[in-house]
């Protein structure tokens, strides 16, 4: 056991320091990627660009550069941006955590109930009309991309029905903690929710429904069923389980990488300033401290989604372990 | 069971009771044929596919013949005849303040069918050749996914070890992996240039870059659910057999484990497709893939949301199109899924 | 111009308007100032926040209108909308400085009785150290603005020692401030009144503030700074208004610029009701919705701007003047004034100098019909340049940013390049990135599009830092000078004009005139056209002033 857990540790040093190491090397190689000029401001006189750069320290080498970036971020914590001077980046990254980790939270529990439940109805009814429904809506979110179907919630919900009783109730987007205000934060996160949301039922949806028509062709189903089960019973306990597995690594993956910062279509569309949001306006400007900071910060999300899921596996169905 | 090929080709054919599925060695390739054939859904929604892909690429001659229109040159100054009387494409607001000019909507006619884009440009012949570029790269895409997937996932499930823990790091790193950024430097980089690589020439506009990008982004997606099938698949009893018998492994691959994992591959390919064509949206969105005046549905969407309130045609129209395609390709890998799995048509 | 005969003249003008100001404000005086609409809390919203809440670094057109509301300089733009936005006033002056020595020496006598937010009062000793905190902090301007002041050379060459000395001295015995320049400088009033002049604190760090908000003597103060979500502005309680033009008393009591979302979210919480304004322009696709539903809460004002494409002359195929003067007779202004949301957003220009610039005269010569305006484009005369050119068949590459209206005129361009026979592509990538970009020499940029909005009132701001040679600095990110044009008689008459301006304005503006004429038969850029803004206010809103110099005036509305 403690073996195994070092072993997730090592892996999590090894991706991230991977992951780092890559980041700032694209980014170095990127032309007009020297941010002084932009620091200095417009117009600025050689002499100025050539203070900001001392400052900065962008005159050292760059694995001193990378060096300096690592203990500033991690040791004294105290990195600041390359685009807003004086923005720390670490309580800037914990102060936008909050908003991703509801979003995608709130949206993890809407698609993993709505998944399973599509899947398990359609696989119920194979071959039959809500199947061949549940398949088609299915088939639309995965289609639909999601910065689209956010505008389309948006143009609906705050503006042509807005004053209607439908929509009334849809507060100012934005994202409100839960410690301010739990009402108005429940109520700015129903749509964001169900847009996130929306393209991954379909997703799982899919995948459950393939996966258990399939299980059920399993001999252990048919010893299930020659047994004298019954068909919901069969169904529910055997086949999911069975098929669940497909699912619930994928989930560890979008889970993952959508708190790390991968909504962030979704957080630009809804004004939730969140991570995914804050890694795109660093993005937007080559603010290479931001850009690291919530690489690393999604990069360790994904490890451990990944580790937790691969365990969660092992209960579900032990055949996946190792002989 | 032993290695002679007299033995092999005297095997009956797969036996459905044997609990996993072997493809038989007698005219596998006809059967799925004539399984494929025979049902209505796979022969329809095949043949729309087709017909889609004939509509794209008789992009230019419904651009030429029919709409009468360069849909890569920017129309902004271009008038059309409706009713006889020429009609501005881009149409200046004339009530209230007068501010803002909206491109011409649907005239459901041969020119400008689905109406202008924020340049003037008509969206239906656009619509068409962006069919093109979409279905080669998200088609292109998905291909190399799936088969770097599934190297990479059988990989890392059957041969275990040092080998899985170096991939799955790798897969890790690849899911957690800023695409994006490198997005963003390449198309700062390649502004202008152009690389060649033996045969290929990759400039700015090349849909290679795209392709080998999305193509590797959703390997980790596709490659951990295969890997964890094989897991389980190592632990079944003729995997388990067929190891101790000395079979090759080789072998083992090809018979046992492939065809499990094909199924979980078909299933997501259509899904692939759809995610990969929104995914192509966002990377021409940040200028690596389909450049301007080039068209694909995703750059038209992109178009399309700047023109949401006042012009939601132009994107419905791509979205639409998406939809459309996605939905036959799911319907026809139902029905391969179906006829490759010889298990399953008992359950019909 | 010369400061003294404008100064009277301004003087004499303001008397009188003041004379006539007291009798329709005797007469009205509900008119004058309504008490009930000062308070309550403005709504700002903007996609995101831009930089440093430091007035001396922060050079963006987002927050300076904010800046000229928490500090104030020793002059200031007058504060009201209108063409006298563009005049400059005594602010912690008390009145307009004492000019003598030629031009070279300003005195100014500072007011007595101003406090800063924290509760100190203002002295000489607060100026001194703000002229040498400019430097300090290498502020973006300390080379192209204020490098005229003595001792200023030392402190580029060594910012962290800089004492100005010979340059800026306080005699708080006489509160003066004194300003000692290296050669007349017609503009200088001006450079005094924008952010990177204003006063702080002696006590203030002495390098870039970031998010921490600086005391200044505004009626505002910033109370908080997260760039990711919110800043913060309320009234600075020791703030007494000593000039309604300088620094009048705001009317909120509040004001929240709220920061994320997009441009289309923004408008539907306008027309909500939930937010007062919108600092990104208003998209195209509402535009003509919002014209017949809300025209009321739409204001369009003028700008002193222009988008451009600025041509390298350095590097084929723009080397070639023929191929530079194709593409100004080819490009169809009608077309991108369009694109941008038609004839009442944008005018189509042929000069460098946009048409409110004092400066500016009506000259088109590439055109279908040369005279004063620009009607339509020349395509024959165009293609016969291109083949004249020899650089038909070239590769270009048009380099754009990613707002959807420069990818849509970096699109058109391509057109009219492949049109005239190029092979051409265009990139966009992201505004801030493009900017730097296609400034450096390294980059090879042939082609790009972007936009230049006046920093003053004044001709040079376009001509001479645009396209003089002191611009243009090969493998540098910051060489404005994005052409690459270095034309030692234009620079000379350049030079001298702004010198004329100390002595004779008039004659300085029509030389203007002629310069900018000069300058684009050499085309190194091709003008687009000139903008307009577009500003969406809630219903609200009342008492919308907008000047040519900070565009909407923030704290000169009220809300309730």
């Amino acid at each position: 056991m403690l073996a195994a857990i070092l072993s997730r540790l090592l892996r999590m040093v090894v991706v991230m320091f991977g992951i780092s190491v890559i980041t700032f090397l694209i980014f170095f190689a990127t032309p007009s990627s020297d941010p002084a000029a932009r620091i200095a401001g417009k117009n600025a006189a050689q002499e100025t660009i050539e203070a900001v750069r001392k400052d900065f320290g962008l005159d050292r080498p760059l694995y001193v550069q990378y060096g300096l970036m690592m203990k500033r971020l991690f040791i004294t914590r105290d990195l600041t941006s390359f685009a807003n001077r004086g923005q720390q980046i670490v309580p800037a990254v914990a102060a936008a955590a909050p908003a991703t980790l509801s979003l995608v939270s709130g949206a993890a529990v809407l698609w993993m109930l709505g998944g399973i439940l599509t899947g398990i109805t359609a696989a119920a009814w194979r071959g039959r009309w809500p199947d061949k429904l549940l398949m088609g809506i299915s088939m639309m979110a995965v289609a639909m991309p999601v910065f689209w179907v956010g505008e389309m919630v948006n143009l609906i919900t705050q503006n042509r029905l807005h004053d209607t009783w439908a929509f009334s109730w849809v507060p100012a987007l934005g994202y409100t903690p839960f410690s301010q205000d739990p009402g108005l934060w429940f109520r700015s996160m129903v749509f964001p929710w169900l847009t996130l949301a929306f393209l991954y039922i379909g997703l799982y949806g899919r995948m459950l429904r393939t996966g258990i028509i399939e299980t059920y062709q399993e001999d252990f189903i048919r010893t299930a069923r020659a047994k004298g089960l019954t068909g919901r019973k069969v169904l529910l306990k055997h086949a999911t389980r069975s098929a669940i597995i497909p699912i619930v690594i994928m989930f560890g993956m979008d889970f993952g990488v959508l708190v790390g910062g991968a909504a962030v279509l979704t957080e630009v569309v809804f004004g939730i300033n969140g991570v995914g949001r804050l890694t795109y306006q660093a993005l937007k400007v080559l603010d290479l401290p931001m850009i690291m900071a919530t690489v690393l910060y999604a990069s360790f999300f994904v490890v451990v989604a990944n580790a937790v899921v691969d365990l969660l596996c092992l209960l579900i169905d032990p055949r996946m372990r190792r002989a | 069971m032993g290695a002679s090929p007299e033995q092999e080709t005297a095997l009956p054919p797969a036996d459905p009771s044997a609990g996993e599925k072997v493809w038989s060695r007698r005219g596998p390739w006809r059967r799925v044929l004539q399984g494929l054939l025979g049902s209505p859904t796979a022969m329809i929604s095949a043949a729309l596919l087709v017909l889609i892909v004939i509509a794209t690429l008789l992009a230019p001659v419904y651009a030429k013949h029919v709409a009468g229109t360069d849909p890569f040159r920017s129309g902004l100054s271009a008038k059309i005849k409706i009713d006889g009387k020429p009609v501005p494409v881009m149409q200046q607001s004339t009530e209230g303040l007068g501010l803002g000019v909206t491109p011409i909507g649907p005239t459901w006619g041969p020119q400008y069918m689905l109406g202008a884009d924020g340049q003037g440009r008509d969206v239906a012949a656009r619509l068409l050749y962006g069919g093109q570029n979409s279905l080669l790269i998200a088609g292109a895409s998905t291909v190399l996914c799936l088969l770097i997937a599934a190297i990479v996932g059988i990989a890392a499930g059957y041969l275990g070890g040092a080998v899985d823990g170096v991939l799955s790091n790798l897969i890790d790193m690849i899911w957690a992996f800023p695409v994006y950024l490198l997005a963003i430097s390449l198309s700062i980089v390649m502004i202008g240039k152009s690389y060649a690589f033996g045969p290929f020439e990759i400039s700015s506009g090349s849909l290679i870059v795209p392709i080998l990008i999305i193509g590797l982004v959703y390997v980790p997606y596709v490659a951990r659910p295969i890997r964890g099938r094989v897991l389980a698949l190592n632990q079944s009893e003729f995997v388990m057999a067929a190891r101790g018998l000395g079979i090759r492994p080789g072998r083992i691959l090809w018979r046992h484990i492939l065809p499990n994992v094909s199924t979980t591959l078909i299933v997501f390919a259509p899904m692939l497709m759809a995610l990969n064509i929104v995914t192509e949206s966002s990377l021409s969105f940040l200028s690596v893939g389909v450049q301007p005046p080039n068209a694909s549905w995703g750059t038209i969407l992109q178009d399309g949301q700047t023109l949401l309130y006042s012009r939601p045609m132009v994107s419905l129209a791509p979205g639409l199109a998406i939809m459309v395609t996605v939905l036959l390709l799911n319907l026809f890998g139902d029905v391969l899924r179906d006829v490759l799995d010889p298990k399953s048509a008992r359950g019909r | 111009m010369s400061e003294i005969r404008s100064i009277r003249a301004r003087l004499k003008g303001r008397f009188l308007g003041g004379v006539a100001a007291l009798a329709i404000g005797a007469a009205f005086p509900a008119m004058a100032q309504d008490d009930a609409h000062y308070g309550g809390t403005m709504k700002l919203l903007g996609v995101s926040s831009e930089g440093t809440l430091d007035p001396h670094i922060n050079y963006t057109a987002r927050y300076w209108p904010l800046f000229i509301y928490t500090h104030d300089g020793l002059m200031a733009f007058k504060k009201v909308g209108g063409p006298e936005s563009a005049d400059v006033v005594p602010d912690l002056a008390e009145a307009m400085p004492e000019v003598t020595n030629d031009g070279k020496t300003y005195t100014f006598k500072l007011r007595q009785g101003i406090k800063f937010s924290n509760g100190k009062d203002l002295t000489v000793d607060d100026v001194v150290a703000s002229f040498q905190r400019i430097f300090k902090v290498s502020s973006p301007t300390s080379g192209s603005f204020y490098s005229g002041i003595v001792g200023a050379d030392k402190c580029l060459a060594e910012a962290e020692t800089c004492t100005l000395e010979g340059g800026v001295i306080g005699d708080a015995a006489t509160n003066t401030i004194t300003i000692n320049l290296v050669a007349p400088d017609a503009e200088f009033l001006f450079k005094l009144a924008v952010p990177h002049a204003v006063i702080m604190p002696a006590d203030t760090v002495m390098k870039d503030a970031g998010n921490q908000p600086i005391p200044g003597t505004g009626t505002y103060m910033f109370e908080s700074y997260d760039p990711n979500a919110s800043l913060i502005m309320v009234r600075n309680p020791h703030f007494k208004e000593w000039s309604k033009d300088a620094q009048p008393k705001g009317y909120p009591d509040r004001i929240e610029y709220t920061f994320g979302g997009t441009e289309e979210a923004a408008v539907n919480a306008i027309l909500n009701g939930q937010a007062d304004w919108m600092y990104e322009p208003v998209p195209s696709d509402r535009l003509a919705e919002l014209s017949v539903s809300n025209p009321d809460q739409l204001r369009v004002s003028p700008l002193v701007a222009w988008w451009y494409a600025p041509l390298n002359v350095n590097i084929p195929p723009f080397d070639s003047l023929q191929a530079r003067q194709a593409m100004n007779y080819a490009v169809d202004r009608d077309a991108l004034v369009s694109v941008f949301g038609g004839p009442a957003l944008a005018s189509p220009v042929c000069t460098i100098l946009p048409p409110d610039m004092p400066g500016h005269a009506d000259r088109c010569d590439y055109t279908a019909d040369p005279g004063e305006f620009w009607s339509a484009p020349d395509m024959e005369k165009a293609h016969a340049l291109v083949e004249e050119s020899g650089t038909k068949g070239q590769k270009v590459t048009v380099v754009a940013d990613d707002t959807s209206t420069g990818r849509a005129v970096g699109t058109y361009l391509q057109t009219v390049l492949t049109e005239l026979g190029y092979d051409a592509t265009v990139q966009s990538i992201s505004g801030d990135i493009q900017f730097t970009y296609i400034q450096n020499t390294n980059n090879n940029v042939q082609i790009s599009v972007t936009q230049w909005y006046q920093d003053y009132p004044a001709a040079s701001n376009f001509l001479n830092v645009l396209f003089g040679c002191d611009s243009f600095t090969p493998g540098s990110d910051s060489s404005v000078n994005m052409s690459g044009i270095c034309d030692k008689g234009l620079d000379d008459r350049m030079k001298a004009a702004m010198a004329l301006a100390g002595t004779d304005p008039e004659a300085a503006l029509t030389e203007w005139g002629n310069i900018d004429y000069d300058m684009m038969k050499l085309a190194p850029a091709i003008p687009l056209f000139t903008p307009k803004d577009v500003d969406l206010i809630s219903t609200r809103m009342g008492n919308y002033e907008f000047s040519s110099q900070f565009h909407w005036l923030v704290g000169n509305s009220w809300v309730q």
